[in-house]
């Protein structure tokens, strides 16, 4: 109606979030530029495939859409969205293969300690393929997703002590993960 | 503290994204289903209007055709004869006339009210 273009790299996502809710799809692009790589690296980091997670990313924010009435800004719009992505994933995820992983409690292949590269960050991704997939589910439903482990344990159908235990098990493993290559970073700090 | 200070850094990191080089390409992935999605809504309400209407025009058209034969009583028998047919031709519709049609026609107008609504909205 005024003919000016409306430039939504400079609204803030509360703002955006307010014009898609009255259908605007070009404003909902916006977010979807801003966010899509966490929303597909949180998939990612679940265990989806690189692919399947492009897909379950779509699906997530084609329902964000349809929902965008409902999110209220009180916490911020990728945490949303990357609630929805996660119950999606949790949802079209087979319940033999959810189950099997929860159970699995061995280690998960990755790199050993000899193998860490303490030439460069070690970052989370390097971190998770140290969890067993149960561990890394958990851990991600709870601080990717941000579900609460009693949020966690009614999506996965579970015991609410068993994803505490693969919580604390999985945070362990990434604590002593993480701090590796800050010890090695403060050691070539002291030899230097 | 220590414990707190790790889990608010995991979930910065959680929040942090790997830049990829498609994310222009993958918003443009999700706005194109979205349009698509639009558009066959569109459609749909389109097409409940059209059919909205057809059922009016119909259900108009049959409802004034009996009292117009009674007024032509008067006319030529081969004239009377062809209306009849044309009459029975019509009865099939009848049944349409009824508590139903009516809250069709108005299920049909409502959807041809939320496609103008639409289009104003997509062109204002």
């Amino acid at each position: 109606m005024t003919g000016h273009p409306i430039n939504f790299a400079a609204l803030h996502d509360v703002e955006l979030s307010g014009l898609a809710a009255t259908g605007d799809r070009k404003a909902f692009g916006e977010l979807v530029r801003r966010h899509g790589a966490t929303v597909r690296a949180l998939l990612r980091r679940m265990g989806a495939d690189p692919a399947r997670a492009d897909d379950l990313a779509q699906d997530a924010f084609i329902a964000a859409f349809e929902r965008i009435g409902e999110f209220r800004g009180e916490g911020t719009f990728a945490a949303w969205v990357r609630k929805i992505a996660a119950r999606l994933y949790l949802k079209k995820l087979p319940r033999e293969k959810r189950l099997q992983s929860l159970e699995e409690m061995g280690e998960a292949e990755g790199d050993t300690g000899a193998e860490v590269r303490f030439a460069g960050r070690i970052d989370l991704d390097e971190a998770l393929k140290n969890l067993g997939e149960g561990e890394r589910l958990c851990v991600s439903l709870c601080y990717g997703a941000g579900l609460s482990h009693v949020e966690a344990a009614d999506a996965l159908k579970l015991p609410l002590g068993t994803v505490k235990s693969h919580v604390k098990r999985g945070l362990e493993k990434l604590r002593a993960r993480l701090a590796q290559p800050e010890r090695a970073a403060e050691e070539r700090l002291g030899n230097g | 503290m220590a414990e707190v200070d790790f889990e608010r850094r995991l979930e910065r990191m959680f929040a942090e994204a790997p830049v990829t080089a498609d994310e222009t390409a993958f918003a443009a992935r999700v706005e194109g289903r979205l349009n698509r999605g639009w558009a066959a809504r569109r459609a749909m309400i389109w097409i409940a209007g059209v059919a909205g209407g057809a059922i009016g025009a119909t259900q108009l058209l049959v409802s004034n055709l009996r009292p117009s034969l009674e007024r032509l009583e008067i006319a030529t028998p081969r004239e009377l004869i062809t209306l009849r047919e044309a009459a029975g031709a019509a009865e099939w519709m009848t049944p349409l006339v009824g508590g139903e049609t009516l809250w069709l026609m108005a299920a049909l107008a409502a959807a041809a009210v939320g496609l103008a609504l639409t289009r104003m909205i997509e062109e204002f």
